[in-house]
């Protein structure tokens, strides 16, 4: 089991991580979601033993995170970035490289297969597309069988069809039984393969629970969007019915949450008749974690 | 120990494959070593030629004896001249070195038993400057020449006899003088630059932080580090020195392994000051310009082209207070002379003390991560 409590980390005056607490049990994927700058990284990375906290406790399955980080770092596989390997080595040399840190170590051959790298066994990671070095990069992560995996944004520059396929091998490694920590700016993803999600905002956790019942919390069940024009009030729209809220992003789009999409949409269309709307990409789509992200700050997680 | 196997290996595969490291780190240097060598030794010759004017002033058989002397010493070109003529055609450039025996030198050769007189100065050498490396070299020949008639007068029996006659016979050319120097340039550059620009980009890349997210100890890795630049560096100066040998017939006079223990000093200071440079950065781009900054100048006050007494006296405390002149002293005199560790004891020392203030300042401010 994990235990975070109260970390808290500043530079330069300025507190990134801010009183960040939870627990993870064993065999949980667990998800941090939030925009860039939330402090998810800097969580992470407390929580490896790569960043001394100013303030805080870090326990995983009994070892003090922030005393005894040698021990930590045994139990613990980390996966950074794809560049964080070198371009000339080959797949193969790289995870003999990495399994010599360790006490113990899984045969090379076995995790080439369970990573589907097999083919790729004797290219040099400055050759491998970006969805084989991301499967390198986790292959390393696990070379040493540990308890607990951290992944910061495991498929941030993959196209969809890797991402997918990074997927499987996440679900895998859970099904093998670890406990897995990811970080992530995808609400898709979270949804797919968290258990639990831990919504960050500010330095802050804003929100905790499984995906499914962070977005049934949402008062509504369906959103619609388009363009944002000048000159209507929100009032109008919150006159329609089921409208349980109006919001304006910074990107310049008009969101209506509603609990009753063929009601708000009926209305919809003769309110742009008498203002004179145009209604320019409009889309209607189920709630997902990114408006519980909405409602509670106000923000969206990623621009449009 | 697996780790540090493992490091080791990682890093020479690195080299291997780097074809910045290959051809930066041998064929540059022997390239340098071939052309400086072929232009300035005289199309490829192993023998260095300089014309050496001579004008006797004493005309006793002493001094005839002295002019024989010279004109018997391999690569010197003697003519007979008078000190106004000679100076003149040292200044025109047709005589690089000008050689006045005064009158009186005869005498004092004489009377050399006598106790209580007071020697004078009775060989003059007019040296053409504006050629440093030829007329340090010129001068030290004909100072052995001199000397040797020296010995003869008071007859002086040295104790190692045979080390005597070996510093006779070797021909003393400028690319003797430049091999050593180019061994020094590359280690001091292969080191502090390739160290610096490598470290810092791989912190930058989170390739350092990944590596600290493992339980591997920053000194096994600085220790990987290390033992693979060594290597890197013995299989360099095992290939300058094989070129050296085989195209101009560059001998290693002293003791392999003093030259040995004078790589890896200088390997252990320059990487150290790579890895210091590295940590104090604040982006990996400036790294590089940095470290160039440092080692460019230092390959002119290093003695590297020609010798450092050359150097301005302005310059003269820099050149004594840092590590790349000492390094390629001692490697010169280790291969020309046959110098032994208690002749160089001082840059050994100076070295060493390098070694080990370099290696801890690296040691405390050597970081994983980006600040």
């Amino acid at each position: 089991m994990i235990r975070v409590r109260n970390l808290v980390k500043s530079y330069g005056g300025t507190r990134v991580v801010d009183g960040v607490g939870f627990e993870v049990a064993e065999g949980e994927v667990f998800g941090l979601l939030g925009p860039n700058g939330a402090g998810k990284t800097t969580t992470m990375e407390m929580m490896e033993g790569l960043r001394k906290p100013d303030r805080g406790e870090v326990c995983l399955f009994g070892v003090d995170g922030i005393r005894k980080p040698a021990k930590l770092k045994e139990i613990i596989g980390i996966q950074l970035q794809s560049t964080a390997l070198f371009d000339h080595l080959s797949t193969e040399e790289s995870i003999l490289l990495y399994g010599s840190f360790y006490k113990k170590m899984r045969p090379p051959a076995e995790l080439l297969r369970s990573f589907d790298l097999e083919e790729k066994r004797r290219t040099l990671v400055k050759h491998l597309s970006g969805g084989q070095r991301q499967r390198l990069a986790i292959a390393l992560a696990v070379v040493h069988d540990p308890r607990v995996i951290f992944l910061d944004e495991p498929t941030t520059g993959l196209d969809p069809k890797a991402r997918r396929a990074l997927w499987e091998i996440i679900l895998h490694l859970k099904e093998e039984g670890r406990t897995l920590f990811l970080s992530t700016h995808y609400m898709e993803e979270a949804e797919q393969l968290c258990d639990r999600v831990a919504i960050m905002d500010s330095g802050r956790v804003i929100a905790l629970d499984t995906p499914a019942r962070l977005i049934r919390q949402l008062a509504s069940d369906s959103v619609i969007e388009f363009a944002a024009e000048r000159g209507v009030s929100d009032a109008h729209f919150r006159e329609l019915e089921g409208v349980k809220e109006v919001k304006r992003t910074d990107g310049g789009w008009m969101l209506l949450l509603t609990d009753n999409l063929r009601g708000t949409l009926s209305g919809l269309i003769p309110l742009a008749d008498r203002e004179g709307l145009v209604l320019n990409g409009l889309r209607t789509r189920s709630a997902t974690l990114e408006d519980v992200f909405l409602e509670r700050t106000g923000k969206r997680l990623t621009e449009q | 120990m697996k780790a540090y196997w493992r490091l080791t290996w990682a890093q020479l595969l690195l080299f291997a494959r780097n074809k910045n490291t290959i051809i930066w780190s041998l064929f540059l240097p022997i390239f340098m070593m071939l052309a400086l060598g072929t232009f300035l030794g005289e199309g490829g010759t192993n023998q260095f030629q300089m014309s050496v004017a001579v004008a006797d002033e004493d005309q006793t058989p002493r001094s005839r004896a002295v002019f024989e002397e010279l004109s018997n010493t391999e690569g010197l070109q003697v003519a007979e001249t008078s000190r106004a003529q000679g100076l003149s055609r040292l200044k025109k450039g047709d005589a690089q070195i000008l050689v006045v025996l005064k009158a009186g030198l005869g005498k004092q050769l004489e009377t050399s038993g006598q106790k209580g007189k007071k020697e004078k100065p009775l060989v003059a050498l007019y040296l053409d400057k504006s050629n440093p490396a030829v007329s340090q070299v010129g001068s030290t020949v004909i100072r052995e020449a001199v000397d040797k008639l020296n010995k003869e007068a008071v007859d002086y029996r040295p104790l190692v006899k045979t080390e005597e006659i070996d510093i006779q016979s070797r021909p003393l050319g400028y690319i003797d003088f430049l091999v050593p120097g180019i061994l020094s340039l590359m280690i001091m550059s292969s080191n502090l630059n390739g160290v610096a620009a490598t470290i810092a980009s791989w912190r930058e890349r989170g390739i350092l932080r990944r590596m600290q997210g493992t339980p591997l100890k920053s000194s096994t890795f600085i220790a990987g580090q290390i033992t693979a630049r060594v290597i890197l560096n013995g299989l360099q100066a095992v290939a300058v020195l094989f070129v050296g040998y085989f195209v101009f017939g560059v001998h290693v006079y002293g003791s392999w392994l003093l030259l040995i223990m004078f790589i890896l000093l200088g390997t252990l200071t320059f990487m150290s000051i790579g890895f210091i440079i590295a940590s104090l950065s604040r982006t990996p781009e400036s790294a590089a310009p940095i470290a160039g900054l440092i080692s460019f100048p230092m390959i002119f006050v290093g003695g590297i082209f020609f010798p450092v007494r050359d150097l301005p006296g302005i310059l003269q405390p820099l050149v004594k207070a840092i590590p790349i002149g000492y390094l390629t002293d001692a490697l010169r005199k280790v291969m020309n002379e046959g110098a032994t560790l208690i002749q160089l004891w001082v840059p050994a020392a100076v070295l060493g003390a390098w070694v080990v203030v370099a290696f801890t300042t690296a040691a405390l401010t050597f970081r994983w991560d980006v600040r």
